[in-house]
This record gives C-alpha cells, structure tokens and sequence, in this order.
C-alpha cells in the first residue's frame, strides 16, 4: 500500500497547536489541577496561570490585561462583541454597519438581529475585496451604534483600513455622535500583522488561537475598560463577570504561549509564507490557463491565494486534490453546505460562475519548496481533468 | 456522512466523460436550484444503447453521478436504462448526504429526456463541438 504525502495548504481554517504551546499546556492537564476560583494553593496557581496568559494576549494587541476576555473561540467572541453591545447600547440606536465580506459568525449575528428588528448596512468592497472609509462615512445614520468590519478577510486575505475607519469614527464622535462603538475580527490577521488597539481604534476586538498554532476551543474578546456588554453566558464570575463558566486553563495557558510566539516569530513566518504564496501563484498563472486571482494583489495577508479556476467547481476539485494528499479549502456552495457561492467571491463582483471555481490556499509555517512543486504539478493535472467533463470548458473552447 | 471511496474514484477518474461524434439521442439538463448542468449523448442501435458519454458542471456528486450513469448504461436496452431509478445510482456511489441526493435525481431525468422518442434525433443542443 502507497503511503499517499500529505500537503496541508489550510492553515486559515486551522493550524496545527506547535510544541512548544502543547508544553506549555501539558502540567495544566495533569498535575497543576486547579480551578482558577479556588483559593488554595492548586487554584492559586491555576489564576497566576491565567492572569500570565491574559497578559501576554494583551500585549499582542496592546491592550490591558483587564480588558481581554477569555473564552470559546471567534464565533463567541463576535456573539459577545456584538449582540452583547447591541443589547446594552439598544436604546441609543438600532442600526449596525458592516461589510459585506465579514466571517459567517459575523454575518449570522446580524442576519438573527436584522429578524428582530435591527438595521444592517452591509458595506461593498468592490473587486479589490476592500472596504472604503468613504462609504463607512456614508452609512453612518443616527442611529447607528456600532461599525464591525473585519481586520483581513478570511477567504481572500484583503486587509481593510480598520485604523483610518476607527480615526473617522473618533471624529463622529467628537462631532456629538457619542454612542457609537467600533468592532473589529482579527482573527485571521492575528500571528500575520501587528495589532494595536489604540492604532485601531476600537472598542472591540475578536481572537482565536486555532489559527496561531494554538488549541481550538479558546478565544479571546478585548473589550475597551468602561465599554458596556451584556453577557451572553451568565451564571458566574469569572471574566469579571462578563463571561460565565470555570476557565480553561490549559487552552488559556496554551493560547498565552501561542501569542507570545506569534508576536516573536511574525517577521520570519511572514517571509516565509510570503514567499512561498508568491511562488505558488507565480507558477499557477504560467502553468494553468482562465484562472482568476481574487482580491488586492498588495493589500493582503501573506499566506492567503484565493483563485477562481474558471468552468469547474471547487468541490470536485477539492476532493481530487484531497485524494492527491492535498488540503485546501472552498467557499463554493456544495462544501460548505449551503446553496449559494461563496458571498466572499460574489462581493466582489464575480461571476456565480467564478465563485463556485474558487478555491483558498493558505500556507503556514511548516510549508516548503517541495510543497509548492508538489502542489502546482497535481493542481495543473486536476484542472485540466475536471475541464475535460465540464460543458462550459467546451463551450468557452468552441466560442475561441 | 462522508463520501465513499467509490465516489472518489469516479471524481478522480470519470468513467465515459466527453462528447459523441456520433451521437443520436442526448440532453442536458440544469438544476433550477443550484445551477448544476449534466449533458448526456447516446449512440443507440437497435434499441440498445451502444456507447454513452457524459459531461458535467456542478458539485462533486453531479459528477459522481454523471459518470456512474454513463457507465452503467452502456450496453443496456433502452428499456432497462429508462427503467433505472436514482436509487440504483445512489447504491453504486455508496449514498449521498440527504441534501446532496438531488444530483441522482438530475442523472436520472436527463437520461429518461434522453431517452423520449422526440430527442431521439437530436444531440445535446449546448456544447457539440464546433
């Protein structure tokens, strides 16, 4: 039996924990046993644990220890951010601004807030995959109580101008629009791009540590000291009341370290990644014919390559290279289990056609040379195979 | 519910994909919901069919199901290919996640479109090549 290699170009959906956080983590497991709530010496040394973690996510993002919560990942963490603020600040407004290209946590929370009642400005980004200030400018009503518009995109890696939205939004403020609060997901630009609060200007800021080379199922809130939330798991203490239920202490130990790393080895995983993205693209657009880039050639994470592989469908194509030991991953339809393509591709003015063909590669700190060779050879044979069964490849030819 | 190894080998390797020169029945059918489009050509002699090619664009069991179909009627009467259910194709591809069984579906009904007296003359309308 033939050992099939295996090439993980997926690290945007996740990453693997590194060794040095699952060390860090381990005695948390076993021997340093205790809840962060008791007051004996277990517990004790359970809440330095935390209390040390809390302070190295904090300077990650150049907040104060006190204002990070702790707690499931992401998709809670934007719950919390934003209906914990929408139900705080709703007698100031019921009018939220976002983009059209937001995570799908994102964009189920305001589609569950739109049901009751709330009105969602969603923001166009054009080809490019980019928000502009001006049209944030623009949508602001009376109304409005809070602006949510992600640092970098998940599926295409376009990074939006969350600083130069959060210095208008200061002005707003100064201009009398005082109850207003800006809301920004880095997770996908977290370990990629420096991130400080007081650059960004925000009142609200989302973390995962599975997409930094930490553990799934811990995440992080920063919430600016006096910004109001109502919680929305209640029933505890803990996270100064704004997140009920006993801490984990190993997966927040683990994400301490994994942010103390990401800060330290940026730079390099960076170039690295660059690197490889560049080559990688380098080589699909010599190689393989009627492909699309998608999103802002410089305005991007380092690691992402979004393309559109045009007449095929990237579920058929994901299998095929999943079968061929390569890991990657699509927004289209069918994989992702709803009927539409992905909203991502269409925002930016794509073709249905074109959003079902697209397909993410994201690279990580572990991909090499070899990796790319590998990957481009497969990926050209595929496309060519799956072209040969598709009508509208056949269409396209006989239209030349 | 994953899909079968059977599944993969017909995304990885299509069985009768392609065009017939000759071809004297096909159709094509989309579905209205997701876009998908499958193209069947036919050459029948005698009743029976004797080769069968198919084309296809859309999610993965599309394919899959474009391919088995292909495969498994050929050297069928017409009778015992119109009598064919989306089951049976299902069967062979090991099942399909509920949500994704209207690919059988649409195998199904372009082949018994194929199979109407009235297309028996034409070729697919889309896609012959120039």
């Amino acid at each position: 039996m033939t050992t099939v290699r295996r090439i993980y170009l997926d690290h945007s959906a996740t990453t693997p924990v590194d060794p040095r956080v699952v060390e860090a983590m381990l005695p948390y497991l076993t021997e340093r046993l205790g809840n962060p709530s008791s007051v004996h010496f277990f517990g004790q040394q359970a809440r330095a644990a935390v209390d040390a973690a809390r302070r190295e996510v904090a300077r990650m993002i150049g907040a104060r220890p006190n204002e990070v919560v702790f707690l499931s990942g992401a998709t809670e963490a934007n719950n919390l951010a934003v209906r914990g603020l929408c139900e705080a600040a709703e007698p100031h407004g019921r009018h939220i601004i976002t983009s059209a290209i937001e995570h799908s946590s994102l964009r189920g929370i305001c589609a569950a807030l739109e049901h009751r009642g709330w009105s969602i400005t969603r923001l166009p980004v054009y080809e490019d995959g980019i928000v502009r200030v001006d049209d944030v400018r623009a949508a602001l009503r009376k109304d409005t109580v809070l602006i949510s518009i992600m640092m970098a995109n998940n599926e295409i890696g376009t990074v939006q101008p969350i600083a130069e939205i959060g210095a208008m939004i200061r002005e707003e403020r100064a201009r009398s629009h005082r109850h207003l609060w800006y809301h920004t997901d880095v997770v996908q630009a977290a370990g990629r791009m420096p991130i400080d609060v007081e650059s960004i200007g925000c009142d609200l800021l989302s973390l995962s540590a599975h997409k930094m080379y930490g553990p799934k199922g811990i995440g992080a809130l920063y919430a600016r000291r006096g910004v109001r939330l109502t919680p929305q798991i209640v029933g505890g203490h803990q996270e100064r009341e704004r997140r009920a239920g006993t801490e984990a202490v190993p997966a927040i130990v683990a994400f301490g370290r994994a942010a103390q790393l990401a800060v330290a080895e940026m730079h390099g995983r960076n170039q690295q990644a660059r690197r490889l993205r560049d080559r990688f693209e380098a080589e699909v657009t010599t190689k393989i014919p009627d492909i699309v880039l998608n999103g802002h050639r410089e305005h991007r994470l380092p690691h992402i390559s979004n393309i559109s592989f045009r007449f095929i469908e990237g579920e058929g194509l994901l299998i095929n290279l999943d079968m061929q030991g390569v890991a990657v991953s699509t927004g289209s339809a069918c994989s992702s289990g709803t009927l539409e393509p992905s909203p991502v591709i269409r925002a930016l003015g794509h073709s249905e056609e074109k959003a079902r063909g697209a397909i993410r590669f994201s690279f990580g700190k572990d991909n090499c040379d070899e990796d790319v060779d590998y990957v481009i050879e497969v990926l050209a044979r595929v496309v060519a195979n799956l072209r040969h069964l598709s009508p509208l490849a056949r269409e396209a030819q006989a239209a030349i | 519910m994953a899909y079968s190894e059977t599944f993969k080998d017909h995304i990885a390797n299509p069985r009768r994909a392609g065009y017939l020169d000759d071809v004297n029945a096909g159709a094509e059918q989309t579905n209205p919901v997701c876009g998908d489009r499958l193209q069947l050509s036919l050459r029948i002699k005698e009743g029976r069919i004797e080769a069968a090619r198919f084309l296809a664009y859309g999610c993965a069991p599309t394919l899959a199901c474009g391919s088995v179909l292909a495969e498994m009627i050929e050297g069928m009467s017409c009778a015992e290919a119109a009598a064919l259910t989306r089951q049976e194709i299902l069967q062979i591809l090991g099942g399909l996640p509920s949500r994704k069984q209207h690919a059988a579906a649409l195998a199904i009904e372009v082949l018994r479109t194929a199979l109407e007296p009235s297309s028996s003359s034409l070729g697919p309308p889309a896609s012959r090549p120039q």
